[in-house]
């Protein structure tokens, strides 16, 4: 028997003392309860559970760092609704009650707003063009739009290229082929690509053109709304119905007084009955109550509006380089799904590549976004050749070939100009200036070194940070 | 006192017994030598002298006195014998401080003292636009000396340096700035000059700066305000807008932001180190296009570089002051 265990337990000490009657009084071990005789059971019994513990005695405060929904110190306050922080996140916002009207400001006119004259020109507006671009979900939230009493565009040099496109589009004779333009917007971040592209649309919906904008090329790719095999084609297509007709019924707000008077004139085989005599504005308005019928729908709607004597389109995207990359969405034997074979973004794609052109003339703006840009490494380059075809012809990049290539994304912007966003001139900068100045939200005289020191702030005119330095960190 | 100089005085007075019947100390012998000698170093203690790196002059090598010979001295001496002539020996030191704890400082103090009486009505100065002179310290001092020379009368003697040092320069007499030499530390303000930049000849003026563990280079040319930093814009490679306007500082507080295009280069360490750097850079490199500028951009803080770094980690140490926790067992 080894020693540890030959010692004597307590109990039998106390057994000792209690057989001397004279020590025993004294004894600070002389325990109340009877002896025990054998101290093995408590020995061998299981260990005490966590819960057994005795409690603290009352009046005792202890520490109760306990979770869920017994924890004394349990946020009570109400959570928002599922869905609110969302919405809230996404609001546009279009006016500040708190800004000051600017007396000077005038609104964009449809015989003007393709003119150069509107150059370094801070421009109003119209309301029925706001509610249009609202419709079509051109304004952003990262935009500024909330700190100013109503919107207003700063007409840029970039703008006057792009008003020239549109003239250069509207000008073509009777007899030739009407123009498409293709155009991808590039610039560094926050240097006003997204306005750029509101811009255009707003000149498109002043000049009584049909828009057709997809405003985030991310919600169509991230899989966040549902799919399905378009039957009948190869390679296999994919529609994504609620989304499509979604655009429909924001195509058919939007352009309601253009597709209002349009008349539907050949025969669809549609699933779902046309009441004679339609106008493309019901045509589109069918897809609301009807989505799993959407993508005919927006086929037949397109080939309405290529019919000879329509107006121009403009189709616009946002956020380009999520279509320029495989899609999250999975196809049956479990591969990823290209977004080049979502129909939508097919639809779209065709078009940027001048595959299909615009019958009637128009104009197809792509976007790419700095702060949201998934890597597409093929758009990248095709961007950089785009550039350099502009710039110095005599010396254009080359793929490297030993690096895998997404052959689609090149071939679908092969020859596709680019249009670059870069920043604003001191002259530009000042008359933006000026605007916030009269707005009341850049409280400092406008004077020369001010315009200089924001602008050199601003990464040498980058209008987003402009706007950030003169009005968002106001000190 | 010099170590030879107690042997040298006591052959002195030994030859001297013959001639005198009382040997004394010849001052006007003495003096002269002694300011000569000034700049040797003098041990009395018997340790081995401390050769400091702030003590450049080597002490004069020790020589012992020859042995007295009694016998060749009686001779010379005539009648009395040795004992006669011992008791007729009085060893006299070299200086007549030599018996005060301090001797080597209270020669400096009289010599300068009596220099001071002497060039007292030359023109003078004043003291802010006296040459800058680093004194010695007082440690330094000391440990050239080897003396424990007390605070205030270190402080006596630098306020008699100071006099002299206000001396009309072009007045100043040589004997003076002999005097003044062994008071003054080795390297002295304004020894090391910078090298003055030069503006290329695409009109690029360079300057570098440090902050931190980060290094930068700028070039500044005339322009309008335009800034590439590591061939990115300011907004692109700095995020934060104090960045950006560190960056620029130099510029901004000057009035030149619109005067000027910037290109940098920047490495190493943290964003905010890298802007401090630049900081530095830009206003080097303006202060090569323009060197009036130096006072402005001192008072904006552009001139001196912020020495402060990361301090190291101790032993025993969490970090580096940060103390373990204290467990009980």
């Amino acid at each position: 028997m080894p020693p540890s265990q030959c010692f004597p337990g307590f109990a039998l000490l106390a057994l000792d003392r209690a057989a001397h009657h004279s020590i025993a009084s004294r004894s600070l071990l002389a325990l109340p309860h009877t002896p025990r005789f054998s101290t093995s059971a408590p020995r061998y019994g299981p260990p005490p559970r966590k819960g057994m513990v005795a409690p603290p005695k009352r009046g005792t405060k202890t520490l109760n760092v306990k979770k869920g929904k017994s924890s004394p110190s349990r946020d009570t306050t109400k959570r928002p609704a599922p869905g609110d922080r969302k919405a809230l996140r996404k609001r546009i916002v279009l006016s500040n009650n708190n800004a000051l009207e600017v007396p000077t400001l005038q609104d964009l006119h449809k015989d003007t707003v393709l003119s150069g004259e509107n150059e370094g020109l801070v421009k109003g507006l119209p309301e029925d063009v706001v509610d249009a671009l609202r419709a079509v979900e051109a304004f952003k939230p990262t935009q500024g739009w909330r700190l100013f009493r109503r919107p207003a565009i700063l007409m840029r040099k970039e703008t006057t290229l792009l008003a020239a496109l549109f003239r250069e589009v509207e000008g073509t004779a009777n007899g030739q082929a009407k123009m498409t333009v293709r155009k991808v917007l590039i610039g560094e971040r926050m240097s006003g690509k997204s306005t750029m592209l509101l811009q255009g649309l707003t000149m498109a919906f002043m000049r009584d053109w049909v828009v057709v904008n997809l405003p985030d090329a991310k919600d169509i790719t991230i899989a966040h709304t549902e799919y399905a095999p378009l039957p009948g084609s190869q390679p296999t297509q994919y529609t994504q119905d609620i989304y499509t007709a979604n655009l429909l019924s924001q195509i058919a707000k939007a352009n309601q007084s253009i597709l209002g008077n349009l008349p539907v004139t050949t025969n669809h085989s549609l699933p779902i009955p046309l009441p004679s005599k339609s106008t493309l504005k019901q045509l589109a308005e069918l897809a609301i109550t009807n989505p799993e019928a959407s993508w005919p729908i927006f086929v037949a709607l397109w080939k309405e509006l290529t019919q000879p004597g329509r107006p121009p389109i403009m189709l616009a995207i946002d956020n380009l380089s999520h279509i320029m990359r495989n899609s999250e969405y999975l196809s049956a034997d479990v591969k990823p799904i290209h977004a080049h074979d979502l129909a939508l973004v097919r639809h779209f794609v065709d078009r940027l590549a001048g595959k299909t052109p615009l019958p009637n003339g128009g104009m197809i703006l792509a976007a790419t976004s700095g702060s949201n840009a998934p890597t597409s490494p093929a758009l990248d380059f095709s961007i950089q050749v785009a550039e350099a075809r502009q710039l110095n012809p005599e010396s254009i990049p080359q793929w490297n070939p030993y690096k895998n290539v997404d052959q689609r994304v090149m071939e679908c912007l092969k020859d596709v100009g680019v249009l670059k966003v870069a920043g604003l001139t001191k002259a530009e900068a000042r008359s933006i200036m000026e605007y916030y100045a009269a707005s009341g939200m850049l409280r400092a005289q406008v004077t020369e070194p001010f315009v200089t020191e924001k602008w050199s702030l601003a990464g040498m005119g980058n209008i987003g940070e402009l706007e950030r330095v003169s009005v968002r960190l106001r000190v | 006192m010099v170590r030879g100089e107690l042997s040298q005085s006591l052959r002195r007075a030994i030859e001297s017994l013959g001639n005198l019947p009382r040997p004394q100390c010849d001052r006007t012998i003495r003096y002269p030598r002694r300011r000569c000698q000034l700049s040797t170093i003098r041990c009395i203690s018997t340790s081995a002298p401390r050769h400091a790196e702030l003590v450049n002059d080597t002490p004069e090598k020790f020589t012992a006195a020859p042995p007295i010979n009694f016998e060749q001295q009686d001779a010379k001496g005539g009648k009395g014998g040795g004992k006669q002539l011992l008791r007729t020996l009085r060893v006299v030191p070299a200086s007549p401080s030599y018996f005060s704890a301090k001797p080597t400082f209270t020669d400096d103090f009289i010599s300068l003292q009596a220099l001071l009486r002497k060039v007292a009505t030359l023109p003078v100065v004043p003291p802010s636009e006296a040459p800058k002179v680093a004194w010695k310290t007082i440690d330094q001092y000391r440990i050239m000396t080897n003396e424990p020379v007390k605070t205030q009368r270190f402080h006596k003697m630098i306020h008699i340096l100071r006099r002299l040092n206000c001396i009309h320069p072009s007045l100043m007499p040589e004997e003076v700035l002999q005097a003044m030499q062994r008071y003054k530390k080795a390297s002295q303000p304004g020894d090391i000059k910078p090298k003055p930049g030069i503006i290329d000849e695409l009109g690029r003026a360079k300057g570098v700066g440090r902050r931190k563990t980060s290094s930068a280079v700028a070039w500044l040319v005339e322009g309008e305000g335009e800034v590439l930093i590591n061939g990115k814009s300011l907004t692109q490679f700095f995020g934060r807008l104090h960045d950006r306007e560190s960056v620029v500082w130099a510029l901004k507080a000057t009035q030149r932001l619109d005067k000027y295009n910037v290109w940098g280069l920047t490495a190493g360490g943290g964003v905010t180190g890298q802007a401090e750097a630049l900081t530095l850079a830009v206003a080097k490199a303006l202060l090569v296009h323009e060197p009036a500028l130096k006072p402005a951009l001192r008072r904006a803080g552009c001139i001196t570089r912020d020495p402060r770094k990361v301090e190291r980690k101790k032993p025993g140490h969490v970090k580096a002051r940060k103390m373990p926790t204290w467990v009980k067992r």
